[in-house]
């Protein structure tokens, strides 16, 4: 390896600087030289503001200070999320990061449950979810990480500012070398013979050139899209909601979890921050108008807005590969899945981490490229029927788009992944991909879906001991919930933003 | 250009009647005359009595029918020779004709998958890989075409037979085809006063034989190419030290074993060939470390049988006449030079030199260059025999005795040495065309002898594992196939070869 | 809710059957429901030999047997791995070790630091980072104090016969209600087994039927829909010959198994006796011919009692139908080329146990049953056909076959993404995982044509003490561990010669 690889990133925002400092810091200037042109013209999207606890992975992978990244994300822990009237008016469940029940012991446990329900026991599985009762009483402290003790039955991602995020990548990547080029792209140019692109023509007349290319111009998709045509995958039959409108409002209580709130014509979103609040409405304008939904935003507010509400336009559904030739897609360039389960920021660190280790010579070799498109196909897929989950076990009739959700065909894997919860509780378990067993169970037992049997390995226990067991569990987490500092002040001490130094353990364990 | 037509051949025994019937034969007598001087009184040596298998061209040539030849000369058939007690006292080993192994595809010998297939745990007798090995230990013998799958060569073999009826045969050979025999002592010799070369012999009883070309089968002495010509001789006894034998005939008490056995003794080594109709037995040794009358009776004690006649001492000087052909003077046998009998090649070199005549047949007036070739390629072939003989003494472990303490620590040529180092290293020897014993006889001997070379040729690598044990496997198990169908040595002789009564007077 | 389950039989014979029997006793009898056993006439012979991988301790540890009765009583010898002779013709052989994950080396895996760095003119092979290939070379059983983490775990090769004499003893001490018997009929209304008739005229009715009868099928042969997938295309050896030898002293710590021109010879030490196993194509060589050649290619003489069978690799289209589940080779068979045969019975019960039908009416838990087992089943094959397709026996039509002939869409990706970035793609339901394709892949030959580019952010002095490190870690580990002799010897001291009640 002579020369190395000449990386050129289109597109700042969240994706564009993910990109950008992982591959600056995980990779020496040897091999890879990493470009990033982006217009402040442009608008960042900026939704992303949820995210998934893999996130937690990718900080530790480049080497970001948790409480200094939070300090300048104003950022707040998140241990689940919690959904209200999904499924039914007045459901109010917990997709908690963590599991149900004793560690190790997750997959007989929710047949337990059912069991002692069939006995009498009145509780919601929830009860039992060490994240969702933390969650519910705005309590958080940092996981143990070795032992089987409650303590290390959950993990956690953060609330934060995607913009200051990104802005805060920015800083470091530009420190560990990225250079920013501020422009917008006039023309492609591609290789004659091969059809890869060669470079970037931008506005200002000065080319770009570079031997891989990194698509992160958002819905646009200049370069994967559009340059090279590849094409979409609609997924608007199964996911219809194809606007969102958000607005920041004042600072709120500071809870530990994202709400989503099911409306009339989609679902609304509540984020709290270090220093505001964010909301959002997302809709589909096949069930309601522009106008209204933005009306119904605003009323919904729990505290006064700081903005006027902006609307974006989108399309569930994805390029049908995310790397072809010499460019790989990285965020919306690739694909769009509504930020129902807080996924978009996911789903960019997936790209950026498989693409790493597979990253090209100067001549892309065909295998790592295919590999990489089936790892990304299998996230997609695997997402999308997650989501697609949450609209389909409804059983409300008051509005359209509910009823039209649940009369949905869906696809096959999915469809077998209901009836088999519905008849046996099973759910399945994968490699590779999101989402683990306990979200599944919490979705559909959240939403309603009470199986009608359970494992008979269940019933090995007598009836009463399997009770007492399940109480006394219960009344020990809640015992350990309340030892928990409140979130927000563990906020304060750990990463609030009038801090000027880190906190010290001592301080920590107060 | 005037062409030879006086053959003249002075001295008999089997030097002599091997140059007369091949005389006869090629030559013929309608344009040539072919005249052999001997005299009675000298007696004949008589214990060239292995051969090797060039012998059959040898007969071949005459067109001798081997079934006949063996029953005229009481003959056995050999397939090797058994070396006891060479390398140390309880060894064995044999030296076998025919090649070892077979060919396995890879394009190196098979002595080399051997070695590589012995450092991996295989069996380190190599008998059981060469057929004419398993069959002499197992005193069988017939013979055998090649097999028809191509894999194994004909059963290679030579004979065993007593020297004086093979002498006696050839002269009937001879004399029916023409050749004159005169009786008489040579006593003189006349030369051309300008060429020097022979012009004819004088008799003790006056007779004067002429002739165009001489052959001197006149022994040790080298009547005429050392007695007139004054070739010289290299004398090769600081490498091989022995310089008699003693040699006596006992009683067949078994059936013969096809093979010569060879025992190491205290100074030198007794050799015994089976016959039809009786053992031939001999000592040979050094007299610095034995006397005659110790070696003799030493010999006698360790007959297998009653002996048959009176011990006969033999002196010898090991070494080789300097030229063997001197103007129009051809020496054969022992005039031309003397190696111990150890791997019977005294017959041999009777034959190549008769051969070599014929290829270098000359005029009468000789050309310089024939006889410059001829004397350089016998050298060539007297130093390698020579050199295999010395390997005998020089690899050994044995050091009981002063004689093998000098034979053991001794110098070697450097030919030899240079061989024993690159055997030593990858068990080759650079084999060349001329070489009279090849891979598989020195692999043979040296490894009997205790030099385990220290690796291999690297193409044998190679070959995977398993196709190694297959082909090993396979060789050994055709060669056994093929020596579980040979009759018994005797009922083999006994079915097509068996001498005749009158043929077993002594 | 339908009617629960409340009888299940087992029908079949040795280690399949009772290991089901054991699982079901520890994991629902206590729910109420009766398992009864139906025992099949043996399918073993004196000369059989199980070849167990690490995972089996697992199942001996839920159904409550000790291990140490595996060494005083089923002859077992631990076993760090196999060794691969001659597939690779003339070329070193490779051992397969029984590695668990190794630990990262400066946060990335250390594989690809070794291929970065053999690049760049390191010499040590592979195998010498492999902890347990280690260990296998030099005779030792990665066993460690309860304490200590090895990054290594044995398999042990099993008296077959006697190992299910153990399991039996134990299950019907356990509670098992079994009895002895052949088939005489099975009556099937649509994909239900209504009952199974024996001989003596019993009619056996359950709620659900675990076939456990191995290459028989005895049940799920019978059943709608569940034939056999053949293999044959990408797997020719059809025959199998089982044979013993004189045991091997001192004994090895792995099993040997030598390609050889017509398919490839096991040898598997147990404590008594060495078990030859040949497997071969029947259209290329006879079995006499085969049985002659055998010495040879074993290097030591091999005993009168061979046994010849016919072999046939392949999956059943469905695995479980109705009330009928297949386990073991009821549900796919594959050669034993890689030992996976016991683990793969295990596997089976494991599904059905978390699989479990809730009720005695449907069975919507078999088509993810089905799809699980035949993932397993891919994923076995593939494993076991990577040796023929990397095999570089040039110039010898079975195993040239074999190289040219295209491979499945699942291990082609594999090949690839290997060949190109020394990563192994893995699937649901992998019994062997990112170490074991390496070991298998690398060994064979097959070098990574680039490295994770993280690598080169590793500064040359670090990667080499990262190297370093890793060969000392080993050493020293391996030296720590106890040779083969003195482990049998140790475990025999604790031994327990009675077997108690499983489940």
């Amino acid at each position: 390896m002579s020369e190395p690889l000449d990386i050129v990133i289109l597109g700042g925002g969240t994706a564009g600087w993910m990109a950008a400092t992982a591959l600056a810091s995980l990779i020496p200037p040897t091999r890879c030289r990493v470009r990033l042109v982006e217009s402040e013209e442009i608008g960042i999207v900026g939704v992303g503001e949820a995210t998934f606890p893999e996130i937690r992975n990718f900080n530790h992978a480049i080497g970001i200070d948790e409480a200094e990244m939070m300090r300048a994300t104003k950022a707040a822990f998140k241990l689940g999320i919690q959904f209200v009237d999904w499924g039914f008016k007045g459901s109010n469940y917990i997709h908690p990061f963590g599991v149900h029940g004793p560690v190790g012991m997750d997959h007989i446990f929710h047949h337990r449950w059912l069991r002692a329900r069939s006995l009498g026991l009145k509780s919601e599985l929830q009860d039992y979810s060490f994240a969702a009762q933390a969650a519910r009483d705005c309590r958080f402290e940092l996981p143990e990480t070795r032992s089987t003790a409650l303590d290390c039955a959950y993990t956690y991602a953060y609330h934060f500012d995607a913009g200051l995020y990104a802005v805060y990548l920015r800083g470091l990547a530009e420190q560990r070398g990225v250079v920013r080029t501020e422009g917008k792209v006039q023309d492609v140019v591609h290789d004659p013979e091969t059809g890869n692109i060669r470079s970037l023509l931008l506005e200002s007349g000065e080319t770009i050139s570079g031997d891989l290319f990194i698509d992160c111009s958002g819905f646009r998709s200049l370069l994967l899209g559009k340059a090279l045509g590849v094409g979409w995958e609609d997924w608007s039959k199964w996911l219809p909601c194809d606007r969102a409108f958000a607005v920041p409002s004042e600072r709120d209580e500071l809870s530990p979890y994202t709400r989503s709130t099911a409306m009339e014509a989609g679902w609304r979103w509540r984020i709290p921050l270090q220093h505001r609040t964010g909301n959002g409405y997302v809709f589909s304008t096949s069930f309601i108008d522009e106008d209204e939904a933005a009306a119904s935003l605003m009323r919904s507010l729990e505290t006064r807005a700081l903005a006027e509400p902006r609307m974006l336009k989108f399309q569930a559904g994805r390029r049908l590969v995310n790397w072809e030739k010499n460019c790989v897609a990285v965020g919306l360039a690739g694909g769009f899945l509504e930020p129902l389960e807080s996924t978009s920021i996911y789903l960019i660190q997936v790209a950026i981490m498989q693409l790493v280790p597979l990253l090209p010579g100067k001549i892309v070799d065909p295998r790592l490229r295919d590999e990489f498109n089936r790892l990304i196909d299998l996230q997609y897929e695997r997402i999308r029927d997650f989501l697609i989950l949450h609209y389909k076990l409804n059983t409300r009739q008051d509005a359209e788009i509910w009823r039209y959700a649940a009369a949905m065909d869906v696809p096959e894997s999915l469809t077998r992944k209901i009836e088999l919860f519905r008849h046996s509780a099973i759910i399945e378990r994968y490699r590779d991909g999101l989402f683990p067993p306990t979200s599944w169970l919490s979705v559909f037992i959240g939403q309603g879906l009470i199986p009608e049997s359970y494992s008979p390995l269940a019933d090995t226990m007598p009836g009463e001991s399997l009770i007492s067991h399940l109480d006394a569990f219960h009344a020990d987490l809640l015992d350990r919930v309340e030892e928990m500092r409140r979130h927000d002040r563990f906020i304060d001490l750990y990463c609030g933003a009038e801090r000027a130094t880190a906190p010290t353990a001592t301080e920590m364990r107060l | 250009m005037q062409q030879v037509k006086d053959v003249v051949v002075v001295g008999g025994g089997t030097a002599g009647w091997m140059a007369a019937a091949a005389l006869a034969k090629v030559l013929g007598t309608q344009a040539h005359t072919i005249t052999l001087v001997e005299s009675e009184e000298i007696g004949t040596v008589g214990v060239g009595e292995a051969t090797i298998p060039p012998i059959m061209q040898y007969n071949k040539l005459l067109g001798i029918d081997e079934d006949e030849f063996v029953r005229e000369t009481n003959a056995t058939f050999k397939l090797g020779i058994e070396f006891i007690d060479w390398r140390k006292r309880g060894s064995t080993y044999f030296h076998p004709f025919g090649v070892f192994g077979a060919n396995i595809k890879g394009g190196v010998g098979f002595m080399n998958y051997w070695l590589r297939w012995v450092q991996s745990g295989g069996d380190p007798d190599y008998t059981h890989f060469i057929a004419e090995g398993v069959a002499a230990g197992e005193g069988r013998f017939a013979r055998v075409p090649p097999s028809s799958d191509g894999q194994l060569p004909r059963l290679n073999y030579a004979y065993q037979f007593d020297a004086a009826t093979y002498a006696a045969y050839l002269r009937r050979y001879a004399e029916r085809r023409g050749a004159v025999r005169h009786e008489g002592k040579v006593v003189d010799v006349e030369q051309n006063s300008e060429t020097g070369y022979i012009e004819a012999i004088k008799l003790a009883d006056g007779r004067r034989v002429s002739g165009d070309f001489f052959i001197d089968c006149s022994g040790f002495r080298g009547l005429l190419i050392e007695g007139v010509f004054k070739a010289g001789f290299d004398d090769w006894s600081h490498w091989l030290p022995n310089n008699r034998a003693v040699a006596v005939p006992c009683e067949r008490i078994e059936d013969p074993t096809p093979f010569t056995r060879s025992t190491a003794r205290e100074a030198g080594w007794q050799w015994r060939i089976p016959l039809q109709h009786r053992t031939g037995n001999g000592y040979v040794f050094c007299d610095s470390y034995l006397s005659e009358d110790e070696a003799s009776r030493l010999l006698l004690e360790r007959l297998d049988g009653k002996p048959l006649a009176d011990p006969k001492i033999l002196r010898f000087t090991a070494g080789k006449r300097r030229l063997g052909w001197v103007k129009n003077c051809l020496a054969v046998g022992l005039s031309s030079g003397f190696l111990e009998p150890l791997e019977s090649t005294s017959i041999h070199l009777i034959q190549i030199a008769i051969m070599k005549l014929f290829e270098f047949f000359p005029q009468r007036d000789v050309n310089p260059v024939l006889i410059d070739l001829y004397n350089r390629e016998m050298d060539v072939l007297y130093d390698h025999v020579r050199d295999f003989i010395i390997a005998h003494y020089k690899v050994t472990d044995r050091d009981d005795t002063p004689y093998w303490r000098y034979c053991r620590s001794m110098t070697v040529p450097d030919s030899l040495a240079a061989k024993l180092e690159l055997f030593s290293d990858r068990g080759e020897t650079r084999w060349m065309p001329s070489d009279l014993f090849g891979e598989t006889s020195w692999f043979a001997v040296l490894y009997g002898q205790g030099l385990i070379p220290r690796s291999y040729h690297p193409v044998a690598n190679a070959l995977s594992e398993d196709e190694l044990e297959l082909a090993v496997a396979g060789i050994r198990t055709a060669i056994r196939r093929r020596v579980d169908a040979l009759p018994s040595h005797a009922d083999f002789i006994e079915g097509c070869c068996a001498a005749r009564p009158a043929a077993t007077a002594a | 809710m339908t009617r629960r389950i409340q009888q299940v039989v087992v029908v079949g014979a040795d280690a399949p059957a009772w290991m089901a029997a054991a699982a079901l006793l520890r994991s629902v009898s206590g729910a109420g429901i009766r398992v009864r056993v139906v025992e099949l006439p043996t399918l073993l012979q004196p000369v059989d030999a199980h070849s167990a991988l690490p995972e089996l301790a697992g199942f001996h540890h839920r159904i409550g047997l000790d291990e140490d009765l595996l060494f005083s009583l089923c002859k077992a010898v631990p076993v760090a791995g196999r060794r691969f002779s001659n597939w690779s013709g003339a070329a070193p052989p490779f051992i397969h070790g029984y590695d668990r994950a190794p630990p990262p080396a400066a946060g990335l895996g250390f594989t690809q630091l070794w291929i970065k760095g053999r690049q760049n003119g390191l010499r040590t092979d592979f195998e010498n980072f492999s902890l347990a290939s280690v260990a296998a070379k030099a005779g030792r059983v990665p066993a460690a104090p309860k304490d200590a983490e090895l990054h290594a775990a044995f398999g042990y090769n099993l008296d077959a016969a006697a190992y299910s004499a153990l399991l039996r003893q134990g299950t019907i001490r356990g509670g098992v209600d079994s009895k002895v018997g052949t088939i005489a009929d099975v009556e099937i209304e649509g994909d239900r087994i209504v009952s199974v008739i024996l001989d003596d005229g019993e009619r056996v009715e359950a709620d659900l039927f675990v076939d456990a009868s191995g290459p028989r099928a005895a049940l799920i042969g019978r059943m709608p829909g569940a034939d056999v997938e053949s293999w044959r295309e990408w797997l020719p050896c059809d025959r199998m010959l089982v044979a013993s030898a004189k045991a091997l002293k001192p004994l090895p710590a792995f099993s040997q198994i030598s390609a050889f021109r017509h398919g490839w010879i096991g040898l598997f030490p147990l404590q008594d006796r060495t078990a030859v196993v040949a497997v071969y194509d029947g259209r290329e060589t006879s079995d006499e011919a085969l049985l002659e050649d055998l010495p040879a290619l074993a290097k030591m003489p091999i005993g009168g009692d061979a046994i010849v069978s016919d072999l046939s690799q392949g999956v059943r289209r469905r695995a479980w139908v109705g009330n009928c589940v297949a386990i073991g080779e009821s549900a796919f068979s594959l050669e034993p080329l890689d030992g996976a045969q016991l683990h793969i019975v295990h596997y089976c019960i494991s599904q059905l146990m978390t699989l479990f039908p809730v009720g005695a009416g449907a069975f919507p838990e078999a088509p993810l049953y089905d799809r699980i087992i035949r993932r397993l089943a891919v994923n076995l094959r593939d494993f076991q056909l990577a040796h023929y397709k990397l095999n570089r026996r040039f110039d010898m039509p079975f195993w040239d076959g074999c190289r040219d002939a295209p491979v499945p869409e699942t291990l082609q990706r594999k090949l690839d993404v290997f060949t190109a970035r020394g990563r192994v793609p893995l699937n649901d339901d992998e019994t062997f995982q990112e170490q074991d394709w390496e070991s298998l892949f690398i060994g064979h030959g097959l070098m990574p044509q680039s490295y994770d580019p993280r690598v080169d952010a590793i500064p040359e002095q670090e990667h080499i003490a990262q190297v370093q490190a890793r060969l000392n870690d080993i050493v020293g580990l391996v030296e720590a561990m106890p040779p083969v002799d003195a482990f049998i010897a140790g475990a025999d001291d604790q031994r327990q010669t009675e077997m108690t009640a499983l489940g």
